[in-house]
């Protein structure tokens, strides 16, 4: 975990940190909580601008970085890494379009601190790649054209495989309430269901 | 589509502005923007933000080195405010820092005092106090006053819709690199990369020459990057023309959908005369468009809409007058459809009104009235196709909408507190910009000495397959393996003075100049092969990567033909040109032929009410759609549902609100788009033997017309409601919001007495 961090700085006016703060769930909250009372314990405080030494594991890798504690895992990726199939959305926890799995599960990078994710799996959409191939679902989102223009596009991929993941034979119902946190403004919709369907017999190695 | 073009999406691989690598030396700006929405400026303080460590620069008005206007068809908007603020998030002062995040705090560290003057929002008080951007425009035909006195019925209203936030999920981005010299090149995310070279030459003092702008993809776009991408380009290009050094703006989610622009909200009055049977003689409508603080496109925007202000349907008397607002909320602006779907809800409405009236179904009045081959447009323009009746009664007949009314009307029967509904919505939408001279083209076209192939054209891809369309038009063309194609990036240096990419007409337009590249090309290859071959021209033709001489398949393969035509100094490349012929129209008698050809379709909407709650469903859209001989058949019906859906956003929980000039909806979370849980089963269908003598390679434009399928979406809730309560007069204001539904279900009997709503109790128990 992180070496320093100061829970009761008044936030900085930057506009992700705002963005996150305003709409923190309730994941976040509880994260930002069990900070707080080690933090408490440990009585060392950093400089909003201080950097902490953090080890990212991502698609197989390990990265050791300095970051400052209050960067996203999305901006990390994005800014540190130039992993940016991850993209922008809100910077709120609204769009899905930073998706990405965390120990196999999904999660928005915008909400996650990327002091938080130190210790887990990170998956990114670049991590899907089966060496130069397409997984799985990469492969059914082309059969099936689930995008138009391709931005929500890495989120809902990720988002799909992190659903499958959980659950290899979801009901057509599952799959929309576990796509349902992943917008597509071009309303791609249909065919994304179908693709996630797809996808799951591709993983089964059934209907190519 | 090629895999060339759509793997790069699922590998994470596409590049949008936001995704390239930043420059040495990269700075970012941000924009202070007005708080208030009408207000004098009395002081205007930036040291405190200069002062901050890491601020480059902080930039005024003043600092404009050329014409502080951005303005397109009216010269009204300035790029960054000067004495005065008009609207809640115009651009007053830009910030250049490090960081984003300094940048931003410099822009709050700003002081400016305001002077607050009284704002307008509403576009009738508006129109009262002589506040118009252009003057008003009225279409006619036949004679409406007379008309009336030979009507059996005639009913009028209003009619509201709402303005639509685009949502689209990459915000509006610039990137802008000095080069030698004055020069600089800009990344922008537009859909009109010309309209950013122009206006970014006009703010800097700059030629047209000095500046390329390029664009690789947009992460969605839908109008709401046409006139509004240009400022942050602008902005961003200021800074690092005055810097010499790279500079960047993204717009935050917030910032965005404060700043930007948006559909148009309509608030209209309608009057509509029919004789006995339900055949409409005469319609008459006034349209108080809210346009913002600026013109934008909105001109524009309301000609479409007095263009589409009798929808699918003929009508031989018609008097539309538009009006063009200026209020104090951002400028609205293009958004898919463009002024023509608040005019079709207006008409949709009457129409429904009427059948209220009458005591028949809306669908009568529908089916009496399609617009048929021939028959004149109130612009004076005559229907090429009876694609309106075939669409409609393709759609009955294929989901059998008899049936469907006799099982909504049993199951009403047989439920208390749900309800269904459906409704009938045809389209037809004119194609063709309606400022006649943006309907050109052009495309350039490289053919290497390996046999690989380049297209360039003016046309964006913004996700509506522009691209894909483009590969099959060429590949077609030359006959060639379309994996031997790309299509590059819409570069202002390699394909010049392009029309935006808007009113659907990017494949029809790019695609002809396409077309014509790509044969004068091979019309030069032909020769060489028929040299090679020892035959004629006319018998040499190429397919599948292989020349044909005589009829058979010679040994002849398309990378010996080009690197023989390039040794025998035949050129490989051609730009060609395509203009749309025969368009034209006359703004003095408002009457012409402005478009090359009619998209046409039908919908048929089914809703579920809960009218305990007022919550509802969307469940399912049959559509027989006229796509002509569609180019990409898959990439068409991506559009014509992703159409629909936005189309039924927009009439259903997508409501934007403002107070006091100020958004309340800025956020996801308080403006809703459809998600996957709120789609509809769709079935889309295309309509058969339709092909278009008037586009490429037969097609049709597809990007818009599906939109106005949503409309139905309205009225199919409506009608589910009027089931619940038939003893109440439909209203007409969208969107039609589950707070909307309740209050017409209920409303009344809750402001009421005690004994009123024990009476309503009642009815939950009936």
């Amino acid at each position: 975990m992180p070496r320093k961090i100061d829970p009761k700085k008044e936030p900085d006016k930057g506009v992700t940190r705002r963005g996150f703060l305003g709409s923190v769930g309730a994941g976040a909250v509880a994260a930002a909580t069990g900070v707080a009372h080690r933090a408490e314990a440990v009585p060392e405080i950093t400089e909003p601008d201080e950097m902490v030494q953090v080890a990212l594991r991502i698609n197989g890798r390990t990265h050791r970085l300095l970051v400052e504690p209050r960067w996203t895992l999305l901006f990390v990726l994005r800014e540190r890494l130039a992993l940016t199939g991850t993209k922008v959305g809100c910077e709120r926890g609204e769009c899905g379009s930073c998706t990405v799995l965390i120990d196999g599960r999904t999660r928005y990078a915008c909400m996650t601190l990327a002091v938080e994710a130190e210790g887990t799996e990170i998956t990114t959409v670049e991590g899907l790649l089966d060496g130069e191939e397409l997984g799985e679902v990469q492969q059914a989102f082309v059969m099936e054209d689930a995008f138009q223009c391709g931005y929500c596009t890495s989120g809902q991929v990720v988002a799909a495989e992190g659903l499958l993941r959980a659950n290899p034979s979801p009901t057509l119902n599952d799959i929309r309430h576990g796509m349902s946190g992943n917008l597509c403004r071009c309303a791609a919709y249909v065919h994304i269901f179908k693709a996630v369907d797809h996808a799951a017999e591709l993983k089964k190695g059934g209907r190519q | 589509m090629s895999n060339r073009e759509i793997a790069p999406h699922t590998r994470g691989e596409s590049m949008f502005v936001g995704d390239l690598p930043d420059p040495p030396g990269l700075l970012h700006a941000a924009v202070l923007a007005s708080p208030v929405p009408h207000a004098r400026i009395v002081r205007l303080d930036t040291t405190p933000a200069a002062e901050i460590d890491g601020v480059e620069c902080v930039l005024t008005a003043a600092d404009i080195p050329g014409e502080n206007q951005i303005g397109g068809i009216v010269h009204d908007e300035p790029l960054l405010a000067e004495g005065a603020v008009h609207f809640v998030g115009q651009p007053i002062v830009v910030t250049i820092a490090d960081t984003p995040r300094r940048a931003r705090e410099a822009a709050q560290a700003i002081v400016v005092e305001y002077d607050e003057l009284p704002g307008i929002f509403d576009p009738r008080q508006a129109a009262a106090a002589g506040s118009l951007i252009v003057p008003s425009r009225t279409f006619s035909s036949g004679n409406v006053d007379e008309a009336w006195a030979s009507c059996k019925v005639v009913v009028e209203g209003h009619a509201e819709s709402g303005g639509q936030e685009h949502l689209y999920l990459e915000t509006q981005a610039a990137l802008v690199v000095p080069q030698e010299g004055r020069r600089l090149r800009i990344v922008s995310s537009t859909q009109a990369p010309t309209a950013v070279q122009r206006i970014v030459a006009r703010v800097l003092g700059l030629s047209m020459n000095d500046l390329e702008v390029d664009v690789a993809r947009l992460g969605g776009a839908f109008g709401g990057k046409e006139d509004q991408a240009t400022p942050w380009a602008a902005i961003a290009a200021l800074a690092a023309s005055i810097l010499r050094r790279p500079v960047r703006i993204t717009l935050t989610r917030g910032e965005d959908n404060r700043m930007t622009g948006k559909r148009h909200p309509y608030s209209s009055d309608f009057k509509i005369g029919l004789d006995a049977e339900g055949r409409i003689l005469a319609y008459e409508a006034t349209y108080y468009q809210n346009a913002g603080a600026a013109a934008d496109l909105s001109p524009a925007i309301l000609e479409r809409s007095l263009f589409h202000a009798t929808g699918s349907y003929f009508v031989p008397n018609v008097r539309v007058t538009g009006l063009s607002c200026r209020t104090n909320l951002p400028p609205f602006t293009a958004f898919r459809g463009f002024g023509a779907p608040q005019a079709m809800f207006v008409m949709e409405s009457a129409i429904v009104r009427a059948a209220e009236v009458m005591g028949i179904p809306p669908k009568v009045i529908q089916q009496m009235n399609l617009i048929g081959e021939g028959d004149a447009f109130p612009y004076g323009q005559r229907a090429q196709e009876g694609n309106a009746r075939r669409a409609f009664n393709e759609v009955l007949e294929r989901y059998d909408v008899a049936s469907l009314e006799n099982e909504v009307a049993e199951f009403n029967l047989s439920h208390t507190l749900v309800k269904r509904g459906i409704a009938m919505m045809p389209v037809c939408f004119g194609i063709s910009f309606t400022s006649t001279f943006l309907n050109q083209a052009a495309a350039l076209v490289h053919v290497y000495t390996d046999g690989s192939v380049s297209i360039s054209t003016g046309a964006v891809e913004m996700g509506q397959g522009v691209n894909a369309k483009m590969l099959n038009v060429a590949a077609h063309s030359l006959g060639v393996d379309p994996e031997r194609i790309i299509v590059e990036t819409t570069n202002t240096l390699r394909v010049a003075n392009t029309s935006p990419t808007a009113a659907s007409s990017g494949a029809d337009m790019n695609g002809r100049a396409t077309e014509i590249a790509c044969r004068s090309i091979i019309e030069r290859l032909r020769k060489v092969a028929a040299e090679i071959l020892d035959t004629t021209v006319d018998q040499i033709t190429i397919v599948n990567d292989r020349v044909m001489a005589d009829g058979k398949t010679s040994e002849l393969k398309w990378e010996r033909l080009v690197s023989e035509a390039y040794l025998r100094r035949v050129s490989l490349s051609t730009q060609a040109h395509y203009a749309t012929p025969k368009i034209h129209f006359d703004r003095e008698t408002e009457k012409g032929e402005p478009f090359a050809y009619h998209a046409y379709g039908s919908a048929v909407v089914e809703a579920t009410v809960d009218c305990l709650r007022g919550t509802y469903t969307i469940d399912r859209v049959g559509t027989v759609h006229d796509a002509g001989r569609s180019l990409n058949p898959l990439v068409d019906m991506g559009q014509l549902e992703g159409g629909l859906v936005q189309g039924i956003g927009w009439m259903t929980v997508e409501e934007l609100l403002f107070a006091d000039g100020r958004n309340l909806t800025d956020t996801l979370s308080t403006y809703k788009i459809p998600d996957i849980l709120g789609v509809p089963e769709i079935e889309g269908h295309f309509l058969e033997d339709a092909d278009n003598p008037n586009a490429v390679m037969h097609s049709k434009a597809i990007g818009e017309p599906p939109f106005m399928y949503g409309i139905g979406a309205y009225f199919a809730i409506l009608d589910a409601m009027k089931a619940f309560r038939p003893d109440r007069k439909t209203f007409f204001h969208a969107p039609m919001t589950p707070e909307r539904v309740l209050m017409f279900l209920h409303g009344d009997r809750l402001q009421a007495s005690t004994e009123e709503i024990a009476e309503a109790a009642t009815v939950f128990q009936r």
